[in-house]
């Protein structure tokens, strides 16, 4: 009940700051100049509460406590995402006006074709990421509640379709910096405390290192026995992932200038490194204090079930609701960021785009993700992320690192490679769930496919560009993207 | 950019793109953002290597980094080694990500 309670009041506080958000923006001539005046660290902590997802919030600390330490390389994959960004993309994605990667597609290659591929590509990737954070809620509803898990799902859809229709994410960057302090706060004060709640012995239980797999530093597919391999195609997915995301990549256009998008992409790091130390304790801690889950398969649960089953009485419930809240934060500020990307693409890039139809592709977006979550229950949320991830950096990291730093991409290059990409990606993720045991290193290929599918995408994109030949205003377009606008205040 | 005191519609940031990007005229026709002769073209062309090579050395340094510290955790299985995992690894990002945006504004700033 006091979850309950808490989710609610979470929710409120969400809908009151967007609507103070768009009262503070209506005071300046165009939302434009206010969306450009929000400082840097602002910028970097919506970009931050966007990312942080329930992957990070629940995903992590169950995949830690079912397969060990070696998890953490995920959160590590996730951070240095980032690196990538501010390196490849933040500074020219800024200078090029595109918002979304089927306009840097339009900019680059003048190519309505590859607009089309690029915005189906974006719904592909947003509902693979949608279904992990229905499911998170789901779960987390299940858990305060005791609602049946479909329930949670159609709840969740209902909640966060209907707050996108009603405006209250209109001031998304201080809704979305709101919710990356709710979910920092709400982590990681009950983690200290129960850090504390463990004592001496418990401890020296949590840190104690044993020969046996879960303490090994490397991650593992499915007990495929093959973790170097696994380590690095996760990592691979995870930082070039970051580079395509179309929802991340959307977000830098709120910076004034490229330079300050590329000093918010740092700012990104050290928010995200400062939040990933959390949901390592609550990994560590489920192991000695929660060891039930792994034999019920609820790995995914500690996160919630930890405080509880840690602090007995009214503190104990305490603690579990702030947790519920910050794990439905993490929830609703991703899964909006998800919806409004997936329906800018649907009502825009493959339709005729107005209100209305923004509204409906909302719900239609939610409508099919929430479909999709119900029979993934039994899925790990962080091997559905990994896909997502696994996708967006076999088609759009290629696409876009080529297209800024190479000025030979042309557009059946481009469309070859994003084919190749997304074919290779998503069908290597659907074999890996249909079809049986495999020896080590084929589960692992199957499982989290980027070790082969990122390197066969840009092959295949460089290759096919080298053999046409890009348009003769190639140079200029790719030229603008690292030229400093001075007018601008841009250097 | 409307005048004072009339009033404005307000949309998110991601409906107004939405809304407004078909009216967008296609940049890559336009001229570079300095004036287009061709020394300047020249000039372009040489901070745009510059920053390529950055970008290259970065991505190296991530690369060997992430890599070289999973490889290391796997030959040496040392005690209590999820510690230099992450004692390792957000730190030097951070260098890393910092070191990249100083060259890239010092290489803007030197561009004429």
């Amino acid at each position: 009940m006091t979850s309950l309670l808490a989710i609610g009041l979470l929710l409120g506080s969400s809908v009151i700051i967007g609507v103070y958000g768009v009262r503070a923006a209506r005071s300046t001539p165009d939302f434009l100049v206010a969306s450009q005046q929000i400082s840097p660290g602002w910028n970097a902590m919506a970009i931050a509460g966007e990312y942080v997802s329930a992957a990070s919030v629940l995903g992590l600390a169950g995949l830690m406590l079912k397969n060990g330490v070696g998890s953490l390389w995920w959160a590590v994959g996730f951070t240095a995402g980032y690196v990538a960004v501010a390196a490849l993309v933040a500074g020219p994605m800024r200078r090029s006006g595109a918002y979304t990667v089927p306009d840097f597609a339009d900019y680059r290659l003048g190519s309505r074709a590859v607009r089309k591929l690029c915005a189906v590509i974006v719904l592909v990737i947003m509902w693979l990421y949608l279904i992990p954070q229905f499911k998170g809620a789901g779960v987390v509803l299940h858990l305060v509640s005791g609602t049946p898990y479909w329930v949670g799902v159609v709840l969740a859809g209902a909640v966060v379709s209907s707050s996108i229709a009603v405006g209250g994410m209109r001031a998304a960057t201080y809704v979305q910096a709101f919710h990356y302090v709710v979910k920092l706060i709400f982590i990681a004060v009950p983690a200290l405390v129960l850090l504390v709640r463990a004592g001496g012995e418990g401890r020296e239980l949590v840190l104690r290192v044993d020969a046996g797999a879960w303490s090994r530093p490397l991650l593992d597919l499915h007990g495929s026995g093959q973790p170097l391999l696994a380590t690095w195609s996760v990592l691979l997915a995870t930082t070039l992932g970051a580079v395509g995301l179309p929802h991340v990549i959307m977000r830098f256009h709120t910076s004034a200038t490229a330079r300050i998008a590329r000093r918010v992409a740092v700012w990104v790091i050290v928010l995200l490194g400062l939040f990933y130390l959390f949901p390592a304790v609550y990994g560590l801690l489920g192991r000695v204090f929660a060891p039930g889950l792994i034999t019920e398969g609820h790995t995914d649960q500690v996160t919630v079930v930890l405080p509880g089953a840690m602090v007995p009485g009214v503190w104990g419930a305490v603690l579990t609701a702030l947790v519920a809240a910050g794990a439905f934060a993490a929830f609703l500020s991703t899964s909006s960021g998800l919806l409004l990307a997936l329906a800018g693409g649907l009502s825009h890039d493959l339709s005729r785009s107005s209100v209305p139809r923004l509204r409906l592709a909302v719900a239609a977006g939610a409508l099919v993700a929430v479909g999709l979550s119900l029979p993934a229950e039994r899925v790990d949320i962080n091997v559905l992320v990994g896909w997502a991830f696994a996708v967006a950096a076999s088609t759009f990291c290629p696409l876009l690192v080529l297209g800024i730093w190479w000025r030979g991409l042309t557009v059946p290059g481009a469309a070859a490679g994003l084919i190749a990409g997304v074919c290779a990606a998503t069908g290597a993720a659907l074999a890996s769930v249909v079809t049986g045991p495999h020896p080590g290193w084929l589960t692992v290929l199957l499982a989290q496919p980027a070790a082969w599918t990122v390197p066969l995408a840009f092959a295949v994109m460089a290759g096919v560009s080298l053999l046409t030949r890009p348009p003769e205003w190639a140079e200029r377009a790719l030229l603008r993207l690292h030229i400093p606008q001075r007018a601008a205040g841009d250097g | 950019m409307s005048g004072a005191g009339g009033r404005v519609r307000v949309t998110s940031p991601q409906t107004r793109v939405a809304l407004a990007r078909r009216h967008r005229p296609a940049q890559h026709l336009l001229p570079l953002p300095s004036p287009d002769s061709g020394a300047d073209t020249e000039a372009a062309r040489a901070l745009f290597r510059r920053q390529r090579r950055l970008a290259a050395r970065t991505l190296g340094l991530l690369g060997g980094l992430l890599l070289g510290l999973s490889g290391l955790l796997w030959l040496l299985p040392a005690p209590l080694s999820w510690v230099v995992l992450m004692v390792g690894s957000y730190p030097l990002l951070l260098v890393i990500a910092v070191c990249h945006v100083r060259a890239a504004e010092r290489n803007e700033d030197r561009a004429p």
